[in-house]
């Protein structure tokens, strides 16, 4: 499903971030990111959200080369991953409802396709009756389970969380892991990017771990990297 | 449909939640197109008074003392075939004589002591050129006509008339152009501002996959309802200022303005597209450039 061919990635600054990068993702799988600040885990899912060309090597996707998507597939190409974000990411202005219906609007959806589906998929992350809060009055693990339902609702084939438990209580993280978990469970393919060493052992999924932009550790499929 | 009506919803929604930058951005635009509609109006009517003074600027040909009736006659089809002739009419002595009598508020008694009859004076055609750039040339060759005794030569003032409505077009043009991008300048900066306040807004759009048209559209609806509106503000206060000036002019003045009923229709129109052509290229200005460079996903 994702594949990363020899890719090699330097900055117009001459920093050098990914070198030799190799990957494979299977469809349906659980991936933890691990690696230090700077260490190019931000590069790789700029280049996976097609933000960024590689300077080098070949990044597969669902069949497509990104390096060959037209600008004008790019949206559309998009359509089909959900983004978590550290910082969630919610328009302070607009409610729950409109923050997750927000993403379905821009896309193009019917007012009645946004009806049916907001309530929907408010309730898989738990926040139907906080449908109408404003974010602030939200804490900060509710706050990022609106951005899991914004990533969700499109009905992405895979979701990509950058840090999505760096701002929420440890106990909270958990549970956003859980919901990642359980996600994924029903087929979508989660890419988390983390710097948190308990929930990765926790969770005891596939871990990969880059450092200067080198993949330096793979513990494959399902084992565990701290074993 | 529905998505059009969404983002059109969504630029008045914008302007309405950026109401104190875009009622800033009307205000220095209603100042530029003011001045450029003044700056048109006035050009407008420099040349409504060069024609005006143009049919004042009548030669005069006289001829030569004691021509035949039928002589007089052959003159006038003689200056007719001169060419850019728009108008010709005989003036015997005795009406110029009752002219020039009309004309000396004080003291016609030193013209009547002369003559009672104006028999020193000569008859005359006076003629109107129908093209003023051709008008020494006109000249020299109705001065080349036989029985021509003189030509009255106004052509010091069409020289001018000539030359002031070529500095006045100039003007006028590179003041409606440099106010034109002035505008541009400032609802580029309008909308980058918005797109500054709204960038969460776009980098979340990216990011679910919506298109660049339609990030771009309520933008530009955003700009252009500031064009529209600007528009019809500047258009109101042009024909109040316009309506005033006419006014005083034709009571100070020999000459009018041009009536406002022939040019409101024209003023408003053009005071429209300018607003919404403004606002249209600004904003896609603006937006392109921060598609391009900052509407990164990360950027937010």
């Amino acid at each position: 499903m994702i594949e990363f061919r020899n890719v090699y990635k330097t900055y117009d600054n001459g920093t050098k971030a990914l070198r030799d990068f190799n990957l494979f993702v299977d469809e349906g799988e659980f991936v933890f990111i691990v690696g230090s600040s700077g260490s190019g885990k931000s590069t790789l899912l700029k280049i996976l959200m097609r933000e960024e060309l590689p300077s080098s090597g070949e990044v597969i996707v669902d069949g497509r080369r990104l390096s060959t998507l037209r600008h004008r597939d790019i949206p559309y190409y998009r359509r089909s991953m959900g983004m978590v974000f550290q910082d969630f990411r919610l328009i302070p202005n607009m409610n729950v409802f409109d923050n997750v219906a927000f993403a379905m609007r821009v896309t193009g959806a019917s007012t009645k396709a946004v009806r049916k589906k907001v309530p929907y998929v408010l309730g898989l992350v738990g926040l139907n009756d906080k449908a109408r809060c404003l974010p602030k009055e939200l804490s900060g693990g509710e706050q990022q389970r609106v951005g899991l339902a914004r990533a969700l609702i499109n009905n992405p084939s895979m979701i990509i969380a950058d840090e999505p438990t760096g701002n929420v209580d440890p106990r909270m993280s958990f549970e956003i892991v859980d919901m990642l978990n359980e996600i994924n469970r029903r087929g979508t393919t989660v890419l988390m990017v983390t710097h948190e060493h308990s929930l990765v052992k926790k969770f005891r999924r596939r871990i990969i771990e880059i450092q200067d932009g080198e993949l330096v550790a793979d513990s494959g499929s399902e084992v565990s990297y701290y074993a | 449909m529905h998505s059009f009506k969404y983002l059109v919803g969504e630029g008045f929604r914008s302007l309405w939640t950026n109401r104190l930058m875009s009622f800033a951005s009307i205000g220095v635009l209603v100042c530029c197109l003011v001045l450029m509609g003044s700056a048109s109006l006035i050009s407008v009517n420099i040349s409504g008074l060069m024609n005006w003074l143009g049919d004042q600027n009548v030669v005069k040909v006289f001829l030569e003392d004691g021509l035949t009736q039928d002589q007089t006659e052959e003159m006038k089809q003689n200056i007719l075939n001169v060419g850019n002739i728009e108008s010709i009419e005989f003036v015997d002595r005795q009406q110029a004589y009752e002219s020039i009598i009309n004309r000396m508020t004080s003291n016609p008694e030193l013209i009547m002591a002369i003559d009672d009859t104006g028999s020193f004076l000569p008859d005359a055609y006076t003629v109107t050129f129908a093209d003023l750039t051709r008008f020494e040339e006109t000249v020299t060759l109705l001065e080349s006509l036989p029985n021509v005794y003189s030509v009255s030569d106004k052509r010091e003032l069409a020289q001018k008339l000539q030359s002031i409505n070529r500095v006045v077009s100039v003007v006028g043009i590179w003041i409606v152009g440099l106010l034109f991008v002035v505008s541009l300048f400032i609802i580029t900066n309008t909308i980058k501002l918005t797109m500054y306040v709204r960038r969460l807004e776009i980098s979340i759009m990216k990011s679910v996959g919506a298109t660049d048209w339609f990030i771009r559209l309520p933008f530009l609806v955003e700009g252009m309802v500031i064009g529209i509106l600007s528009g019809a503000i500047s258009f109101g206060l042009v024909t109040y200022v316009y309506i005033t000036a006419m006014s005083a002019v034709s009571s100070v003045l020999s000459f009018g303005m041009i009536s406002y009923s022939k040019l409101w229709v024209w003023c408003l129109i053009a005071f429209i597209i300018a607003g919404v052509l403004a606002g249209a290229v600004g904003s896609l200005i603006s937006i392109s450039k921060y598609l391009n460079k900052e509407g990164g996903l990360s950027n937010a």
